[in-house]
């Protein structure tokens, strides 16, 4: 069978073994929608006892569907949608990523969310169309699609963020979030549009060709990426455009922020090494001129930042602007190694920051969120092994081996300095002290002996998130193998792309 | 078999963090044992004829870029490990058992050790940055819960900052060699081959040598020391002091000097780092002769004798390096046993104070005894061990430059000077009336610090003994030797 269908004047042939095709390069996206509209009809026909415990469950199978899905792709990706979207290794690598961290959220949140008395089904709905947005942004080859991604993942965000509804704080946060992030949105719109303008197209690809060098007069082209370039930032939470992230992150549920805190990051620098490390080389001077200030300042605006601190999450949330600033010197280097680098540290990201909010999310009891450092004294004595957990979390972040921090900072810096970037690194370097500093304070605190606490039970999901990305901290740490062949495979992509 | 040798105290300590106090010491020991045993067979099994390392191990860790994990022997490291096997094991046997959390306390001594046998051993530099760094980690917690003084925390803190913002800037140093020296390689022996340019080499000397010389501690960097040191329970800073701080000048001499022939642009820093040794020198004894705290006498006295040893590694000659780690043993046995003296002082006086402690010899014959000959080996009598390593130091620094050994040799009259108020100080002089006879040390303590005095006497009439695998061959890098 053979639809012809007129679009823009031209006439497109789009056949149902083509349609197949093409779902089957968004195959992870497909199973998350599913198991999205499953979760919602079911939270509307079931009865009220078997919603939660169905939510969940609908939910885990969609990530599990989507990492099957992601497994037949491997290696197999092409171009789908004309030009859209892509199944290639790169989509692939993040595809996986957001499942596992759409899994880890669930193990870490479920008990947690009944706990609360906050609504399930509803969470992990907007939990899927979040996740769903940010693989979209994995996946999209067109400056239409990544805005569509964007936007999917930045307005379950604003709901989810919001989610405490009787804590202002959290509602604060919601309306903080939606404000600031519309703002961003329509910046990165008004740069894409520009970018349009210049080069006439809206696939990545294309522009790539069309934008040389030559076209770094065109102040047209310039403007759209100074415009999408503080967009990216705001949602990588970059500095100076960080100033939503404590407040966001201390307001939001501490299951929003832990989900948030990686998966947005993740979602904006895969968005960021597809636009500008593959779809715009020719104006590499101009915007790795703007990214290199952006990671200087990240790195000292959030490692300073930090240091005055005494609420977990706005300590996180400070350590995630300084991790931008690191992760944005493997997006200036380019070239396969800064790109492969970038992969790499997300995912170590992804473990030890996961794992460091899925401890205080054990932690967390009904009345509200542990937040407080000073909360955190006797975990180390009461609680041994959360305490070695964070213990293990923290000292990763800061980069001591033998741990994924550390190897993962190790690619970023040798990428740095093989690329030209050897100032960053420097700074990098002399910040991350400064880091050692907080993050090394947090460790006094689980250590330092209290009396018995009213902490909730420990319940088998959240231990389980925590085990698991506790062991991968070290496990990676001590055999990087693996997740490097993976990585470097992931950015080939791109870094084909970038010629 | 070179694995074993960090592996066995790290997963050791593992169980013994596990156990109750009584059981924890004696794993504690058994495990510690082991690795002297095991080193001692290495020891005993190592060929000084042959060339290069020897036990070599090699697997490729990170094959993207030519890491492997890379370890291997030679005729320098091979002491170093001796020594770090040692005092592993003295300071487990001293860690008192009422000792809040003693297993842990233990537990973390052997993670400790485990790291710098690493550093010891490690070929790649990757390698090498891994465990000098890891064992931070065992070395912050020891002196932070069960650190004495006011603020243990801050001592805490303070060394774990100071030698990050060294090591962070060797790790760019690192990355900095692979990239630019042209090898693509963190093998030592490989890069040895690949000098970079003079220009660079000045830099990347500097990052590498600002980690050393914040570990030794070099002059201007030691101000961690004393609050480090003052902070450490007895036993850590055992292996604190006696290993340690050798690291550092291990370093130097293992990656400094072959590495970077001539670190030559706005300056020659193979020029400036003899000069900060003989400034440490001259500083450290200084500060030493104004202490009241015995400790911190010995503290300061260490910042003194490490200075000395860096000024044999830059004197670039077989007498001077020779010294150095004939030196470095020396050191780590005589403020082991130093520090072990003055805890059982204080123990027994309820002070180290010297304005407060004297006259201690009269009831304390057997500790004054021993006492007299660890000063003495401390101040370089000859026929103790420390003369040999300051002589052929001096004798290396003279070749380099006449006008540094001299004021050089000013340091070495103030030796004495505080070694020996130190010593008449606490243990001579007539006893108050009223004065409590105090307790002199028994068995235990005795049996602790006899392999220490023994070897102060055999190092110190049978040099040969150590000096004897340092040749050109035994060593798996090239120093400026032949």
């Amino acid at each position: 069978m053979e639809l012809s269908v007129l679009l823009l004047n031209r006439t497109v042939n789009y056949t149902v073994d083509m349609a197949r095709q093409d779902l089957f390069q968004v195959g992870p996206i497909v199973a998350v929608t599913i198991a999205l509209l499953l979760a919602m009809i079911a939270d509307l026909v079931l009865p009220k006892g078997a919603r939660r415990t169905a939510a969940g469950a609908l939910t885990v199978l969609g990530f599990v569907g989507a990492l099957l899905a992601d497994a037949l792709l491997y290696n197999n990706g092409r171009s789908a949608y004309h030009g859209f979207a892509t199944g290639d290794n790169f989509a692939v690598y993040f595809h996986a990523f957001f499942a596992i961290l759409g899994l880890l959220t669930v193990a870490a949140s479920h008990a947690y969310l009944h706990r609360r008395e906050f609504l399930t089904s509803e969470f992990y709905v907007l939990l899927l169309a979040a996740t769903a947005g940010m693989m979209v942004l994995g996946s999209s080859t067109s400056l239409v699609s990544i805005f569509l991604g964007l936007e999917l993942l930045s307005v379950s965000l604003y709901i989810l963020a919001g989610y405490a509804r009787r804590d202002t704080a959290s509602q604060e946060a919601g309306t903080k979030y939606l404000l600031m992030g519309g703002f961003a949105s329509a910046f990165v719109a008004y740069g894409m549009a520009l970018l349009y303008g210049g080069s006439g197209t809206t696939l990545i690809p294309e522009i790539a060709r069309r934008v040389t060098a030559d076209s770094s007069s065109n102040p047209i082209l310039l403007l759209g990426v100074i415009l999408i370039g503080i967009g990216f930032a705001f949602k990588v939470s970059a500095a100076p455009f960080q100033m939503w992230t404590p407040d966001v992150y201390q307001g939001s549920p501490i299951v929003v922020t832990a989900f948030m805190s990686v998966g947005t990051k993740a979602a904006a620098f895969a968005m960021i090494l597809r636009v500008f490390d593959s779809g715009l080389p020719g104006l590499a001077p101009q915007w790795q001129a703007l990214l290199a200030f952006t990671a200087a300042a990240s790195m000292v605006v959030g490692n300073l930042g930090a240091i005055v601190q005494t609420s977990i999450k706005r300590l996180l949330a400070y350590s995630g602007i300084a991790q931008a600033g690191y992760i944005l010197i493997g997006v200036l280097a380019g070239h396969s190694d800064g790109q492969g680098a970038v992969l790499f540290y997300l995912f170590g990201y992804l473990v030890m920051n996961f794992g460091a909010f899925a401890v205080v999310i054990a932690l967390s009891g009904p009345e509200g969120d542990l937040d407080r450092m000073s909360d955190l004294n006797g975990l180390g004595h009461r609680r041994p092994w959360l305490g070695v957990a964070l213990t293990v979390f923290m000292f990763s972040l800061a980069g001591f081996p033998p741990s994924v921090g550390f190897i993962g900072k190790f690619f970023l810096f040798a990428a740095g300095v093989a690329h030209g970037f050897t100032w960053l690194v420097v700074l990098a370097v002399l910040m991350s002290v400064a880091s050692v500093y907080y993050y090394v304070r947090v460790v006094v605190h689980i250590w330092t002996p209290a009396e018995k606490r009213a902490w909730p039970r420990l319940t088998s999901g959240t231990a389980l998130a925590v085990a698991i990305t506790g062991v991968l901290s070290l496990a990676i740490g001590i055999y990087p193998v693996v997740l490097y062949l993976i990585a470097q495979a992931g950015a080939q992509p791109v870094a084909a792309g970038g010629g | 078999m070179l694995s074993a040798v960090w592996l066995i105290p790290v997963i050791g300590a593992m169980l013994v963090a596990a156990l109750p106090r009584r059981f924890g010491k004696w794993l504690g020991i058994v495990v510690a044992a082991t690795v002297l045993a095991l080193t001692a067979y290495l020891a005993y099994a190592f060929d000084p004829g042959a060339h290069g390392y020897q036990f070599v191990e090699r697997v490729e860790w990170i094959p993207g870029l030519h890491v492997d994990y890379h370890l291997g022997l030679d005729g320098i490291s091979l002491w170093l490990l001796l020594l770090n096997a040692l005092i592993g094991l003295i300071a487990v046997l001293a860690t008192p058992v009422e000792m809040r959390n003693s297993s842990r306390f233990i537990a973390m001594l052997l993670v400790m050790q485990g790291g710098m046998a690493g550093v010891f051993m490690a070929v790649d530099l990757l390698v090498f940055y891994v465990f000098f760094e890891a064992m931070l980690i065992p070395a912050y917690f020891l002196l932070w819960m069960w650190g004495e003084g006011p603020r243990p925390l801050h001592a805490a803190i303070k060394f774990v900052l100071f030698t990050l913002v060294g090591s962070l800037l060797m790790l760019v140093g690192i990355i900095g060699e692979y990239v630019f020296s042209g090898a693509s390689s963190f093998d030592l022996t490989t890069l040895a081959q690949h000098q970079p340019s003079s220009q660079l080499q000045f830099g990347l000397f500097f990052l590498f040598a600002a980690a050393f010389a914040v570990k030794t501690p070099l002059f201007p960097f030691h101000s961690w020391l004393p609050d480090a040191y003052l902070a450490a329970p007895t036993p850590m800073l055992i292996a604190f002091a006696g290993v340690m701080g050798k690291t550092g000048a291990y370093a130097m001499l293992r990656i400094l000097v072959p590495l970077f022939h001539s670190p030559v642009w706005w300056w020659d820093w193979d020029q400036v780092l003899p000069v900060l040794a003989v400034a440490g020198i001259i500083w450290g004894s200084l500060l030493a002769l104004a202490q009241t705290d015995m400790k911190a006498v010995v503290a300061y006295s260490s910042i003194a004798h490490m200075a000395f040893i860096v000024l044999g590694i830059f004197s670039f000659n077989a007498q001077g390096q020779q010294g150095a780690v004939i030196q470095m043993v020396n050191h780590g046995l005589i403020v082991t046993a130093l520090f072990l003296i003055v805890a059982w002082i204080e123990r027994r006086a309820g002070s180290r104070d010297l304005r407060v402690v004297h006259a201690l010899g009269a009831h304390m014959p057997v500790l004054a005894g021993i006492f007299v000959v660890v000063t003495m080996a401390a101040l370089g009598l000859p026929g103790l061990n420390s003369f040999v390593g300051e002589f052929m130091i001096l004798l290396g620094a003279w070749k380099y430059s006449a006008v540094l050994t001299v004021i050089a040799c000013i340091g070495l009259v103030l030796t004495p000077v505080y070694m020996l108020r130190l010593f008449q100080g606490s243990m001579q002089g007539v006893p108050d009336d009223a004065s409590i006879p105090l307790l002199d040390i028994g068995g235990r303590e005795l049996a602790l610090m006899a392999p220490l005095v023994i070897l102060m006497f055999l190092l110190g009439l049978d040099p040969y003994l150590l000096t004897r695998v340092m040749t050109t061959n035994a060593l798996g890098l090239g120093l400026p030797w032949s």
